[in-house]
């Protein structure tokens, strides 16, 4: 049995590794800038979309629809922040999928460092890169187009929420990737993330817009938690609905850690056994 | 000719490695249909919530999609060296070709089939077959739509790959180019006005690539139709200038993967 203070270090070692692939991720994001900027570009296209198209919807105001609902200023500024945190999300899941199915994996397990740990810290410092970058693309799109900026109160909400939120949707694709243990690839698994982080996460329509029921479902699943609450809070912000959606998020991310960390265990008994 | 049943053969071929693995290629395929299927279930959740968005409603949209579908799919599979021709370009994949007699280009777009592909192809052709009420005029005229932006969107894409002859950075530049165009396709037309109207009738030409083949189908007359095809064909003879002029600039060695 190792005592206390063993304990503790191990741990305090375990942290200090964990900061370091952190730091690495974020380091080799900034060096490369020019993908930092290609996608902010893309950013931007899509929200030249997008608005374009809800600025379009809002514009009619047809009688007896859903766009007598939708907010003065329209979306905009609620587009900008669902894409802000889908777009800061690096692609873990094929990460996860390249090391599974190319058998890259395996010289990570002989290390002292759980693989899955390490990848995720060095994946959220490439995540933090993105989203300053695309954080101050997004401003900055903000001024030039005119748009009515969101209150203080408001900004400095969606930028917590927005920030926990992009963690959480690291989880969510971490969970596609390693169904890469059973499928080889993920892609199929990837399309129903997507879809559903697009209808019940509200990247197609802020949840507030939805049928009772379906707002109910979406409200109190993982994804609107993953996007839905940071960009519900630049439309009407709250400190009450600040304070509850920061301790879904906290719930869910316990949730969806776990997770992550059984299925891993499963994943790598089915490896370690039979092989993909 | 030659050129032609070359690129049919090694597009046959390509075809049928993407079978190989069965299992793999049932997943995608399926999994891109359901993805599919999703997203038009969604536009139609908007329709029934908004009715309509700038005069466009759920069955305009629904040929929209059937045609981008399709043209994608049909592209993807039969087409499908176009996805990372710029990489092919930088790792100086066509070295081995130019030493032989066949078309470069039509080899370099031949050389893979990506499985996915098909459920875009299935779930195109099943909505414009709905869409199109089955009417073989109607029909004709999808078809037509498909055929004038599958040209848009390979010359298009092969424009965006060629870009690799002058820049070592033009591998994901070219990807992230295709992914803005087919992004803006995805829209109904009316939503863009002003410059981000020049922007899809230009540098991303989703102009041509759907909004014209789709404004044919929506109200054919002859002026649609000559807009649909002088722009695919505009584009057509633009990519094979640029590809032609950038093999040149491989072939002297100035290339960053010569």
């Amino acid at each position: 049995m190792r005592s206390t203070p063993s304990f503790i270090s191990d741990r305090a070692a375990d942290f200090a590794a964990m900061a370091a692939a952190y730091r690495a991720g974020l380091a080799s994001a900034l060096a490369a800038w020019p993908v930092l900027l290609g996608r902010a570009i893309f950013y931007g296209v899509c929200l030249m979309v997008l608005v374009s198209f809800w600025d379009k919807v809002a514009a009619a105001r047809l009688a007896g629809t859903l766009a007598t609902r939708l907010p003065p200023g329209g979306l905009g500024v609620y587009i900008g922040v669902t894409e802000w945190i889908t777009l800061s999300i690096p692609a873990v899941q094929l990460r996860l999928e390249d090391d599974i199915r190319s058998g890259a994996l395996e010289p990570h397990l002989l290390r002292p460092k759980p693989y899955l740990v390490q990848l995720l810290a060095g994946e959220a410092g490439a995540m933090s890169a993105r989203l300053a970058m695309l954080g101050a693309a997004g401003l900055m799109l903000l001024v030039v187009t005119g748009r009515a900026m969101p209150a203080p109160f408001a900004l400095i909400s969606a930028g917590v929420l927005g920030v926990v939120g992009a963690t959480m949707g690291l989880l969510l694709y971490t969970l596609v990737g390693l169904t890469a243990f059973w499928l080889r690839r993920v892609l199929p698994a990837l399309l129903i993330m997507q879809k559903l982080i697009f209808i019940l996460g509200g990247l197609f329509a802020p949840i507030s817009l939805y049928p009772g029921w379906l707002q109910t479902l979406a409200a109190a699943s993982p994804f609107a938690a993953h996007l839905g609450f940071a960009g519900e809070a630049v439309l009407a912000p709250s400190l009450e609905d600040f304070g509850r959606a920061l301790a879904a998020q906290v719930v869910w991310f316990v949730v969806l850690g776990s997770a992550a960390a059984l299925i891993w265990r499963a994943g790598l008994a089915k490896l370690l056994k039979t092989g993909i | 000719m030659g050129a032609i049943t070359t690129y049919a053969a090694q597009s046959l071929a390509a075809v049928r490695a993407s079978f190989a693995d069965r299992t793999n290629f049932v997943l995608q395929m399926a999994g891109m249909a359901v993805n599919n299927g999703f997203w038009l279930v969604l536009w139609f959740l908007f329709f029934a919530g908004f009715g309509q968005v700038g005069g466009w409603r759920l069955g305009d949209v629904a040929r929209m999609l059937g045609i981008i579908y399709t043209l994608f799919g049909t592209a993807t599979v039969f087409f499908g060296g176009y996805r990372d021709m710029a990489g092919a370009i930088l790792r100086g994949d066509i070295d081995a070709l130019l030493t032989q007699p066949k078309p470069v280009l039509a080899r370099l777009l031949a050389r893979e089939s990506i499985p996915s592909a098909w459920g875009d192809l299935v779930t195109g052709l099943t909505i414009l077959i709905f869409s199109s009420r089955l009417d073989a005029g109607s029909a004709a005229l999808a078809l037509a739509a498909v055929a004038i932006g599958l040209t848009a969107w390979l010359s298009t894409c092969v424009i965006f790959a060629s870009l690799a002859f002058w820049f070592s950075g033009a591998r994901t530049l070219s990807r992230d180019l295709m992914d803005f165009t087919l992004m803006i396709s995805a829209y109904p037309a009316s939503i863009y006005t002003g410059w981000t109207k020049v922007l899809a009738f230009t540098v991303l030409p989703a102009g041509f690539v759907s909004m014209a083949p789709v404004s044919l189908v929506r109200n054919p007359s002859p002026q649609a139709a000559a807009i649909a095809i002088g722009g695919a064909a505009g584009y057509a003879v633009l990519a094979l200038v640029v590809f032609h002029l950038g093999l040149k600039r491989y072939r002297r060695g100035a290339a960053p993967g010569g």
